[in-house]
């Protein structure tokens, strides 16, 4: 009787121990980038856009955010497409509208600081209604200079800026 | 059948169209209330129109330093975009004046993005954008053509707003409602249109916002926002969007969006980096996009809506319309070339068709050769004996479409034999030219040598059964067959509701001449002079029309008494104080009219009988002229005492003979001659000439006419026929 007390008590340490361990891994630490989105002045709909996180084996890791909000045209965006329907993910918090030529948009991008200068990058992705798909319009080495520098788009982008938030 | 180039267009493109059209409209009536629902949302300052830029941007930007865009949308909701104090996204409507935060918007609704994928592309993207501009186009295509049947149908573009006919149900409202929407869907038609050629590229919508130099930006003298020239300004209605810039750097600059331009602004200087004017295209998509989704005005989406739903409806009375039309065709089960019976028909819109589909099986059950055609097929009719032609009027007097060839085709093709005609009119009083083309046609015929009328022109008012059925009985006493029409076209039954007593007879002095016979009749009947008394001397089908003259209250006749004759000689056995049975037919278009201040009559034989009624009413301020033909002395005795009478009160404001037997062997025809002036001056004066007699003198007369009127007046005596200035009442 006394022993099992004993053994409860111990688990009950054990668990309050625990927990905030458990939960800081959960969460850990990441940084706010404002990143703004230059179109060309190309003609037509708006370009749909997903900003996604590359690991260093060059593969899909995570959505950052998907600019165009009708699902009927996710597809257009190939390879992420397949990423998205092989790990399907909640993205509604993350999605905002499409942009179209000679536009910008400028949205919060949530990075893990882990992932940065540690061989990650940031693919743009692209597509347009009808028109080509860029697979990578651009791609941003994940390190403090590539996010302080103005990159070039091959695409529908122009070029992209970042700010630390 | 043959039908106009724009009633055949009008079809054709409905009929092309009709499957995507119904999807277009059904989706679109939906989509309209997707703004009516946006709009109740309490986003909306009540300040906006008041506000300028510079009473909003600067204060926003340090209200919400994380603000990176501002828009504008069609409600006029003002959407600030950016990151909150967690650095989080941020999307919220705001109000400008105040910059509270007024809510967040909502997802779009996916029912609403579904519905108006397929209104725009039927689900399959740029294939689909392709079919959904392609029935843009042809509803615009419809609408015009629409438009033009619309005047032709209303005689005339001023006249375009002129009460409707009503004939049917499905045609009225097919009218009235395409009049009314005529705007809303022409507008929806044509901003479709346009935006989907502005979709595929081929009307050039490019436009290009140069590129800042960034070695001439200047960094002073710095300005406070809220003293930029060009955000004093700039109402905040007339932005669509403000993007801010994205650091603190002279080199981010604030990129506007307004309605007519786009332009870059230094944010320390207020000064204009670059500027662009759009073209025409843009703002003219932008209206196109406000015109046919109604975004910026709840009442217009309504109307929208309305208008939409009416193209339905469109769709639905027009296939009513056709269906209705197409059923009146007639196939033929003999050629022209065998058939003693032709029936011509002209019509616009395929009614005149149904009455001569009727007559058409009647006779082909009675085992006759009949043949029915258009009158533009007139052609050769060998063994033809006689020709019925039944004929609408189409606009403002012309003959329908499928009878504009008729005249032409009539001169070329002269008949090997002699045809006995009849023209049936049809038409409504509501138009001025009643009934033209018909009397037009009649007068042809009666130039031919070959044609002989049967009957006179009979003209039928609103598709009247009563007036159709009086014509079919008379056409077939004179033609010898039989019409038993069936009750939906409603001939007379051969009763003999009224009672008469014989209260005078005249005996005859000359062989063979003209009687005069009075009848009292037994109740308080109704009826003027130039009504027709109706009997049935053999107690069978074969019944005997009489022209009424009101004398003293009483019926007078005068008849001519034929040997062997069924009417005439049964008449004449009657004594004084005898009953008979009868019926009167009220014959409008016979009697006196009541507004001409001058009024010729004209008869010959026993066609004085309703003249003698109507002169013995009194003139009053009328003027009143009777030629008579007689074939002598001797056959007018019987009228000259009550002539002599109404002369010498003044009645009859003058009279003259003419005698065809005797003395210099005149006809009526030559007295008018003399008096030409006379019945020029009347015409004129919107006065009337009446005829009564036989279709000999008709034929005699008309044609006199119609070389004065042509030459003088300037105008077809059909004219004044159509005109009720010309009227007749021959056998």
């Amino acid at each position: 009787m006394k022993a099992s007390l004993i053994k409860t008590a111990w688990l009950l340490l054990a668990f309050i121990l625990v927990t905030p361990t458990v939960m800081q891994a959960q969460k850990a630490p990441t940084s706010k980038y404002k990143c703004m989105i230059q179109m060309t002045n190309y003609l037509g709909e708006g370009a749909y856009i997903v900003i996604s996180l590359i690991n260093p084996k060059g593969a899909y890791e995570k959505t950052l955010y998907v600019l165009g909000p009708d699902k009927e045209w996710y597809n257009s965006l190939k390879e992420w497409h397949k990423f998205q329907a092989k790990k399907p993910t909640n993205i509604s918090a993350i999605t905002g509208a499409s942009v179209t030529g000679g536009d910008r948009a400028v949205n919060v991008l949530e990075i893990e600081s882990s992932k940065i200068n540690s061989g990650y990058s940031l693919r743009f992705e692209s597509a347009v209604e009808d028109k080509k798909y860029h697979m990578k319009d651009l791609e941003v080495p994940l390190t403090t200079e590539g996010l302080a520098a103005k990159s070039e788009g091959a695409g529908y982008i122009r070029y992209v800026r970042f700010s630390p938030n | 059948m043959t039908i106009s180039i724009w009633r055949y267009s009008h079809l054709a493109l409905a009929v092309s169209s009709f499957i995507l059209l119904t999807l277009a409209s059904v989706t679109g009536v939906i989509l309209a209330f997707k703004p009516i629902q946006e709009k109740i949302n309490p986003y909306r300052s009540d300040q906006f129109e008041a506000l300028y830029l510079s009473d909003v941007i600067p204060q926003l930007r340090s209200q919400y330093p994380g603000i990176t865009k501002l828009s504008i949308d069609a409600n006029q909701f003002v959407q600030m975009k950016g990151t909150d104090q967690e650095g989080e996204n941020m999307l919220v409507f705001v109000d400008p004046k105040t910059g509270n935060l007024l809510g967040k918007p909502e997802a779009p609704s996916e029912f609403f993005e579904w519905v108006t994928a397929l209104h725009r592309s039927l689900f399959l993207h740029e294939t689909g954008r392709f079919f959904i501009g392609l029935t843009s186009f042809l509803l615009l295509l419809i609408t015009i053509s629409g438009t033009v049947l619309i005047i032709q149908r209303q005689r005339g573009v001023r006249r375009f707003l002129t009460r409707i006919v009503r004939e049917n149900f499905a045609q009225y409202y097919h009218v009235v409602l395409g009049r009314l929407s005529l705007i809303p869907i022409f507008l929806l038609a044509l901003t479709g249109t346009y935006l989907s050629l502005a979709r595929f590229e081929l009307i050039d919508t490019a436009y290009i916002l140069p590129d800042v130099d960034y070695d001439a930006i200047q960094d002073g003298p710095p300005r406070d926002a809220t003293s930029f020239d060009i955000f004093k300004n700039t109402p905040l209605s007339e932005i669509q969007s403000v993007d801010f810039p994205f650091s603190e750097d002279v080199e981010d600059y604030y990129t506007l969006q307004l309605k007519d331009r786009a332009l870059h602004v230094n944010q320390v200087t207020g000064e204009i980096l670059s500027e662009v004017k759009y073209p025409v295209s843009v703002v003219l998509t932008e209206w196109s996009v406000d015109l046919h989704t109604g975004r910026t005005n709840a009442f217009w989406a309504i109307l929208l809506a309305l208008a939409s739903g009416n193209i339905l409806f469109f769709i639905y009375s027009g296939f009513a319309i056709t269906l209705k039309r197409r059923s009146g065709r007639i196939k033929n089960n003999f050629t022209a070339e065998e058939s003693n019976f032709i029936i011509l028909t002209g019509s616009e819109n395929g009614s005149t068709f149904r009455f001569a589909q009727e007559i058409y099986k009647q006779l082909l059950q009675q085992g006759k050769k009949v043949y029915a055609c258009e009158l533009n097929d007139f052609q050769e009719f060998p063994k033809a004996t006689h020709i019925i032609v039944m004929t609408a009027t189409y606009g403002l007097g012309n003959p329908p479409t499928n009878a504009a060839q008729f005249a032409i085709k009539l001169a070329a093709r002269p008949q090997v034999r002699q045809i006995h005609y009849s023209v049936v009119g049809f038409g409504s009083h509501a138009y001025p030219d009643f009934c033209k083309f018909a009397f037009e046609v009649d007068n042809l015929l009666s130039r031919q040598d070959w044609a002989t009328p049967l009957v006179e022109i009979h003209t039928i008012n609103d598709k009247s059964p009563q007036e159709f059925g009086q014509w079919a009985s008379v056409w077939a006493q004179h033609a010898g067959v039989t019409l038993d029409l069936s009750t939906d076209l409603g001939q007379d039954q051969h009763t003999c509701p009224h009672n008469f007593t014989v209260t005078e007879k005249t005996v005859l002095t000359v062989p063979l001449d003209a009687f005069r016979l009075r009848l009292r009749p037994e109740g308080p009947y109704s009826y003027a002079s130039g009504d027709l008394l109706a009997i049935y001397p053999g107690n069978d089908h074969r019944e005997r029309l009489y022209s009424i003259g009101k004398v003293a209250g009483e019926i007078q006749l005068s008849i001519k008494l034929h040997p062997g004759g069924l009417g005439s000689e049964y008449l004449y056995g009657l004594q004084v104080g005898d009953r008979i049975h009868g019926r009167i037919d009220a014959n409008p278009h016979f009697h006196f009219p009541e507004k001409a201040r001058q009024v010729v009559m004209v008869s010959n034989g026993t066609g004085i009988a309703p003249f003698l009624g109507m002169i013995d009413e009194e003139a009053g301020d009328r003027e009143r002229y009777l030629y008579c033909g007689f074939r002598d002395q001797a056959s007018f005795s019987l009228y000259e005492s009550s002539i002599r009478e109404h002369l010498n009160t003044g009645n009859l404001a003058s009279f003259r003979l003419a005698r065809s037997r005797e003395g210099s062997r005149q006809y009526v025809k030559d007295l008018l001659a003399q008096d030409q002036e006379l019945i020029v001056e009347v015409l004129k004066n919107n006065g009337v000439i009446m005829l009564c007699g036989s279709l000999a003198m008709q034929q005699d007369v008309v044609e006199l006419l119609d070389g004065l009127c042509t030459t003088i007046l300037g105008k077809t005596v059909s004219y004044y026929q159509s005109h009720g200035q010309i009227l007749m009442d021959c056998y």
